[in-house]
């Protein structure tokens, strides 16, 4: 994140700075493209249209760092879900009466794949792949509350949950992160 | 629900084997939320979580930023003039070029109209006065239905080697006329007018 330097960052952009306007594209594009690789299929397109939609509103944004990111994956999610039902594909929701080796099977995690990952040094698209494995629920409130570092209320306004959910699906999607990662080996 | 799939929620205080913690591994999940670092004494499992999890939320790649060209080319057809790159100078230009067939709205082309306008409708007023020269005022008379111009006693100048010869003076119209009595009847001419000047005929 920016920090103390975001607001004079933010009133340049807004007065018509492109350096200043990249300074903040490029300070949060990685955590967003991570976030819609997790909830899109098209993650770069949705990308775009959301940087679209930011520029235009950005002359009439008010708020500090947090408050921009809460808008920036707002958008980001509203344009996912328009891409998707675009294309007719809706995203699996978690059942929560589903067994989790539902969702990830025992083969899957012995697969190929994940003893690639185990072999692969630490990188943001092994992460990423492991987090995919993930119900979509706790891989979006993880990617949105730990990645893109938004706080519980932003994040339950986000994805439609109150604060205290979105504290909980956090702790119990971290821990199946955890019991994933020891499953596939990934860091040993 | 049973078994080692069960979440911690669904069974609180079950002792999951193989899993870092339980219930009791909160503090430690919000310290790896918060991004803080973790006391050395922490289960490892935690600590591999918290490598994963500062991995993830690293530093954008080279590779994530693909698409920037095309959003600071909006931006900057967007902002303000204040740090408008080259690639935005362009459409400007081409906004220029659009406008410059546009006609042209400045105070000085209203103010020409204007005075135009006003200088016509004075020709108009002036013909069906018939106080302008003959040729005009026959001209008037033809294209505006003005007053025919009057029939001047002397005839129309001619030109003689480039030179105007005899030229009549202009009847006067506000000459009293010399029949008094004739004041009061109606000018002959089409438009009401009354003109006063002396007849040339007794």
């Amino acid at each position: 994140m920016i920090g103390a330097a975001f607001p004079a960052t933010l009133a340049s952009a807004q007065a018509g700075d492109e350096t200043a306007f990249a300074c903040i594209f490029r300070d949060v594009q990685g955590p967003l493209v991570r976030y819609l690789h997790v909830i899109s299929p098209e993650a770069d397109d949705v990308a775009g249209d959301t940087w679209l939609q930011i520029v235009k509103g950005l002359p009439g944004f008010r708020g500090d760092e947090q408050a921009f990111r809460a808008w920036l994956f707002t958008i980001a999610r509203h344009r996912a879900v328009d891409n998707g039902r675009s294309r007719a594909r809706r995203p699996v929701l978690f059942d929560a009466t589903v067994p989790f080796d539902a969702y990830v099977p025992a083969d899957q995690l012995a697969s190929p794949d994940a003893a690639d990952l185990a072999l692969e040094a630490i990188s943001t698209q092994s992460v990423l792949a492991l987090i995919k494995k993930l119900p979509s629920d706790h891989a979006e409130i993880i990617m949105l509350r730990v990645v893109a570092g938004l706080d519980p209320a932003d994040v339950a306004r986000i994805v439609g949950k109150t604060p205290g959910a979105v504290r909980v699906t956090t702790h119990r999607a971290l821990r199946r992160l955890a019991d994933l990662v020891e499953r596939a080996g990934v860091l040993q | 629900m049973t078994g080692p799939n069960a979440l911690h929620g669904e069974m609180p205080g079950f002792p999951f084997p193989g899993r870092p913690g339980g219930e009791h591994d909160e503090p430690l999940l919000d310290i790896i939320i918060a991004r803080r670092a973790l006391p050395p004494d922490a289960p490892a499992a935690m600590h591999d979580l918290a490598r994963m999890l500062a991995a993830m939320a690293g530093p954008t790649e080279p590779g994530e930023m693909v698409g920037e060209m095309a959003v600071r080319t909006a931006f900057s057809r967007v902002a303000s003039p204040v740090g408008i790159s080259s690639e935005a100078q362009q459409p400007a230009r081409r906004r220029r070029t659009r406008q410059s067939y546009r006609p042209a709205r400045s105070p000085a082309m209203l103010v020409s109209v204007v005075v135009a306008a006003v200088a016509g409708f004075g020709s108009v007023m002036a013909a069906y006065a018939d106080v302008l020269p003959t040729p005009i005022q026959q001209l008037a008379h033809v294209t505006v239905a003005a007053p025919a111009p009057h029939q001047s006693p002397n005839p129309l100048p001619t030109l003689e080697g480039g030179k105007r010869t005899d030229v009549s003076p202009r009847p006067e119209c506000s000459k009293v006329s010399a029949n008094a009595d004739e004041g009061d009847t109606p000018s002959p001419t089409p438009g009401g007018h009354r003109c006063n000047e002396v007849s040339p005929f007794p």
